[in-house]
């Protein structure tokens, strides 16, 4: 084995310390999740399940939840369509324009996106879309958009196009390359694309927040709400550790299975 | 295929994001010139640029402005700090290791802002895992107060933003010859010499794009020093916010959204100028 050397070590150290820090919060809120005291407090004198028994019972959490669910998966599938269509013709073939297309296609992952929410707020105020699931749903396609776009590119890059040449030679008609070739190789990177277009809608808070109306609240702006006024409800900790925790699990199975970190 | 197929392709996810993404950044800069009518959301008729004036008048909007600007700058130089290390460890290592680092870095990312900062409320609260650990370890007696505190914020924002800095570090680090380090100490250079002379030019180029990221983030965030400062650190992202989404007065928001898109473009515009100027150094060297 070879001989750790200080410097070696210490970057180890270092490394562990950065991911405890980034990690703290995470854990910690799982954590405090299992605290039965209405106020969390380090140690903990019990822990208990109360919260999450509360969780399920709670009716106007699950409202919120449903909310989120049915525009992350409506947003999704846009997002998986569109964003993997486009990625396909960013890869395979070349035309004018098309540093240019990217740059339109991931432009919501580098521009702020409160400010262009506080543009969309008073445009849907115009078009009387504002509070609408259309309008929630379109504003959550986009922001989603780019990571399919980037995940399917990558995806794609790695997809031998001789293969689809081959087939088509052989007299496959263009619908029975894509269904018979190009589907089933890209499934890990759907998966993927897919994965992330969920999480980032069903955790979105910065879009949501500020076009969300009354009738399609989501969780996380009812509970940014809450956090603005009346503190911290514990139900909402066992909750949000739930979703933490399917996170985690979501990011190891990604990685283990469909190399996740080999997309980005 | 027919030439018309990749226009076939791009169009949905094209117009998606031209439509919807960039086009209401028009809107902004037509409503910043525009007031509302009193007690009423509607605009009044004719443009003026009052809202810029109010906003130079303003000594409170001044002050948030420069407090975001040093709140970012110190998140961008501490994420900086911190993840240079490990993102240098994530490039030279390898296999699974290397794959669950990176997997665990995206976590924060997808998690969106809000309960990583609910986790941080209970981290750093006066009864938190922080100052618990402190009192039974005896290390002190009353609480540190972290919330409502600048510091506070800043722990939040280098905690959401640090995966912004660590991946296009680890993209340029991954590029450099592993051996670089064994090979500038075998001529006798020491480890920290190596760093600074080896590694940080080299790193350069992703050192650039991570602060690029991190400021911008960090600059127009809200959610975190909203939570974490418990409404006492009023940074551009929470005023924009209030106005936009409490006050309602959406004209003199679209100007906050204008004036943060304008600092951005700018500090997009150094740095690509800066990168540039490095690329040239090295061309010449």
């Amino acid at each position: 084995m070879k001989r750790l050397s200080p410097g070696r070590a210490l970057q180890l150290l270092w490394t562990a310390l950065a991911y405890l820090f980034l990690l703290a919060p995470i854990l910690v809120l799982i954590l405090a999740s299992f605290d039965p005291s209405k106020f969390f407090r380090f140690p903990p004198r019990s822990l208990s399940l109360v919260w999450y028994e509360g969780a399920l019972a709670s009716g106007e959490y699950r409202s919120a939840l449903t909310a989120s669910a049915i525009i992350a998966l409506l947003a999704g599938i846009i997002s998986i369509t569109t964003g993997s269509l486009a990625a396909f013709a960013l890869v395979r073939f070349d035309f004018p324009g098309k540093r240019l297309i990217e740059a339109v296609l991931l432009a919501p992952l580098v521009l702020p996106l409160i400010v262009w929410a506080i543009a969309l707020l008073q445009i849907y105020a115009v078009l009387g879309m504002s509070g609408t699931l259309l309008g929630l749903v379109l504003a959550h396609a986009v922001i989603t958009v780019p990571y399919t776009v980037r995940i399917m590119v990558s995806t794609f890059e790695r997809i031998d196009p001789s293969l689809e040449a081959a087939a088509s030679s052989l007299g496959a008609p263009p619908l029975a390359v894509a269904r018979r070739i190009v589907l089933p190789l890209a499934i890990p990177g759907l998966v993927t694309s897919a994965a992330f277009s969920l999480l980032i809608s069903f955790n979105d808070v910065i879009v949501s927040s500020l076009i969300a109306g009354a009738r399609w609240i989501t969780f996380p702006v009812r509970l940014f709400s809450q956090l603005r006024s009346e503190g911290v409800d514990p139900i909402t900790l066992a909750i949000g550790a739930t979703i933490i925790a399917v996170i985690l699990l979501a990011a190891i199975i990604g990685e283990y299975t469909l190399k996740w970190s080999r997309h980005l | 295929m027919r030439s018309s197929t990749p226009l076939l392709f791009l169009l949905p996810a094209v117009a998606l994001s031209a439509v919807v993404f960039l086009a209401p950044f028009a809107w902004l800069i037509y409503a910043s010139f525009k007031t509302q009518g009193a007690g009423s959301l509607l605009m009044a008729d004719g443009l003026t640029v009052k809202n810029y004036a109010r906003l130079v008048a303003d000594s409170y909007f001044a002050a948030a402005f420069v407090r975001t600007i040093g709140l970012s700058a110190l998140t961008t130089l501490l994420t900086l700090v911190v993840g240079l290390p490990v993102a240098r460890l994530i490039a030279t290592g390898s296999g699974r290791a290397k794959g669950l680092l990176l997997a665990l870095m995206l976590v924060p990312l997808v998690c969106g802002a809000l309960l990583p900062s609910l986790g941080m409320i209970h981290l750093l609260g006066p009864l938190g895992v922080v100052n618990g650990t402190l009192k039974l370890l005896g290390l002190t007696t009353s609480s540190i107060k972290f919330l409502g505190t600048t510091g506070g914020v800043v722990l939040g924002l280098v905690q959401a933003f640090l995966p912004l800095m660590v991946l296009p570090l680890v993209n340029t680090l991954s590029r450099l010859p592993r051996d670089v380090e064994h090979a500038a100490s075998s001529l006798g250079a020491s480890p920290l010499r190596v760093w600074r002379r080896v590694i940080l030019p080299l790193a350069m180029p992703g050192i650039v794009a991570g602060a690029v990221l991190v400021f911008s983030a960090a600059f127009t965030a809200f959610v975190t020093p909203q939570v974490l400062g418990q409404g006492k650190i009023a940074t551009f992202g929470t005023v924009a916010y209030q106005q936009a989404a409490l006050v309602l007065d959406w004209p003199f928001a679209s100007t906050l959204a204008v004036v943060v898109l304008v600092a951005i473009g700018l500090a997009l515009i150094l740095s690509a100028q800066f990168d540039r100027l490095l690329r040239r150094r090295r061309l010449a060297a």
